[in-house]
């Protein structure tokens, strides 16, 4: 438990339908980390670090001297996947500012596909290679295709309903409702429309996979003493953790604990760092590439047990306002738009700040889980300073 | 001839670790020659003595479906005439802990389930520069 450092500042660009940003990529992370550092009070030459996670386009050499930072400190960047680095990025940034290594970092994602190819698109390569030759022929060509693998045999373990995953997306499109920002504002989802939509691969439903999406998000990381002197109240970082079990990165569903989401071990770690429990947490934040892997996260991360999912994500439990979790309060990957979820950092932050637009009334501890499935998962709590 | 999927669809990159696992029509698996473990997918080192001589052990191509998918959007144009098809993750009988992704050829997209009882056969692949491939793939016992 250390609260050594603490996000300051929160920014994004508008977000867009997949091909519809109008600027480029960069220009778009230049306006979120813009009005991050706007949001912070502190000057854009201040800012000394940058991080992101794997796939990010927009170099901090080339942001450095694009933004007039006096002096470039620090820049990383994490290993494996995609999504699932969100949280690692901010621990990263959390550890060199606690180091000292930089003043002011920021962690940030942008993208537009319109410019660049899209994400999720499989490549249809005339050969596979690595763990993807024992699949990618076969047919398993995309995230929904191969996550559908996992998630039926969680399913199956289980005894998980499909109306579990229904429950996901039905939260995250009803908290989009109130959130401006989101893509899915004005249009609601019902559970007949759920369940109306076509399969893309079983046991995903349309509306149990995120969209692709254009924008950028961005926060400041920097020390609790610095923190103040600037413009919003400090939401301290209490804990993060990445990480994996024992050879759960092994490819092609051969990992000794498949099917896993990769948050067992993180949250273990998270819970025993932070010194609370799953069930002090007010509110959380899961990143939804799929409906189903955010089941497995939850129950990894120590919420319930798998078996008891049905029951945990139905009746309203994960909803703003009366829920006794609420999740993906902004709208999330899939309402309020998929930036890698990094939209998901900061509705986490701006939960402790009371900007949320499902704002959980004085929540003290606020999760941001990551991208579930891919490896390395990571996850970070803030609390309220 | 591939019977799912289109013919100019994606094959293995094949290399030196994969090669008699997509080529030799037996399901070969990967045998450390220093301590016996046995791992899938191939890799370049034992994880578990950290040997880099290798030998193959052969399963009888005895399985159970272990999990699947059903395939209904077609994520590249070449698929767009092959959905719906279905996936399986194959648990070998005498390797339970090894598990082969394939397609199952005597069944259609919605004849699948977990549980069900497969055995082994053989898709021959040669392309237009002369590769074989002979792909693992599943048929249900009837």
């Amino acid at each position: 438990m250390h609260r050594r450092t603490a996000v300051v500042g929160v920014g994004e660009s508008v977000y867009y339908k997949r091909g519809g940003a109008k600027e480029s990529e960069f220009r778009l992370a230049c306006t979120a980390i813009r009005r991050a550092s706007e949001d912070a009070g502190l000057a854009l030459a201040d800012i000394d670090g940058f991080v992101s996670y794997r796939d990010e386009r927009n170099t901090p050499l080339r942001l450095a001297a694009a933004l007039g930072i006096r002096a470039l400190n620090f820049s990383a960047q994490t290993w494996g996947g995609g999504g699932n680095g969100c949280a690692s990025a901010v621990a990263i940034a959390d550890a060199a500012v606690g180091a000292g290594y930089a003043d002011h970092v920021v962690v940030f994602r942008a993208l537009a596909q319109g410019q660049f190819r899209r994400f999720g698109q499989a490549s249809g390569a005339t050969l596979a290679g690595g763990s993807a030759a024992f699949t990618a022929p076969y047919g398993l060509a995309s995230a929904p295709q191969t996550m559908a693998m996992d998630t039926m045999r969680f399913m199956h373990e289980h005894g998980i309903g499909q109306d579990a995953l229904a429950e996901i997306s039905l939260a995250s499109y009803e908290h989009a409702q109130r959130n401006p920002r989101a893509l899915r504002y004005g249009t609601p989802l019902t559970r007949e429309d759920y369940h109306a939509s076509r399969w893309i691969a079983e046991p995903f439903h349309l509306f149990d996979c995120c969209p692709e999406n254009d924008g950028a998000a961005a926060v400041v990381i920097t020390t609790m003493e610095r923190a103040r002197d600037l413009h919003k109240p400090p939401v301290p970082i209490l804990a993060a953790a990445q990480g994996l079990d024992y050879r759960a990165s092994v490819g092609a569903y051969n990992a000794p604990n498949f099917p896993t989401a990769h948050y067992r071990h993180v949250g273990t770690k998270l819970w025993e760092r932070a010194g609370v429990g799953p069930g002090d947490v007010d509110v959380a934040q899961f990143y939804e590439n799929f409906t189903g892997p955010v089941l497995m996260a939850i129950s990894e991360m120590g919420f319930c047990e798998p078996e008891e999912l049905d029951e945990f994500v139905s009746d309203g439990n994960i909803r703003w306002p009366d829920g006794r979790l609420p999740i993906n309060t902004s709208g999330g990957n899939l309402g309020e738009a998929y930036i890698h979820g990094f939209e998901n950092i900061n509705e986490a932050v701006r939960q402790l700040r009371d900007e949320s637009t499902c704002q959980v009334e004085g929540a003290q501890l606020s999760l941001s889980v990551s991208g579930p499935l891919a490896a390395p998962g990571s996850a970070i709590l803030f609390c309220r300073a | 001839m591939r019977s799912i999927l289109p013919e100019d669809w994606t094959l293995p990159a094949v290399d030196e670790l994969n090669e008699a696992f997509f080529t030799s029509g037996r399901i070969l698996l990967q045998s450390c020659a220093g301590c016996g473990t046995i791992q899938h997918p191939p890799e370049e080192i034992c994880h578990r003595c950290q040997g880099t001589e290798f030998e193959t052990r052969e399963s009888s191509g005895r399985g159970t479906v272990y999990s699947y998918t059903v395939i209904h959007h077609p994520a590249h144009p070449k698929l767009a005439q092959s959905v719906p098809y279905a996936v399986v993750l194959v648990s070998l009988d005498d390797f339970p802990d090894v598990r082969i992704t394939g397609n199952v050829l005597n069944r259609a997209f919605d004849g699948v389930s977990i549980g069900l009882p497969v055995r082994a056969v053989w898709e021959e692949i040669k392309t237009k520069n002369g590769a074989v491939y002979r792909l693992p793939q599943w048929e249900v016992v009837e």
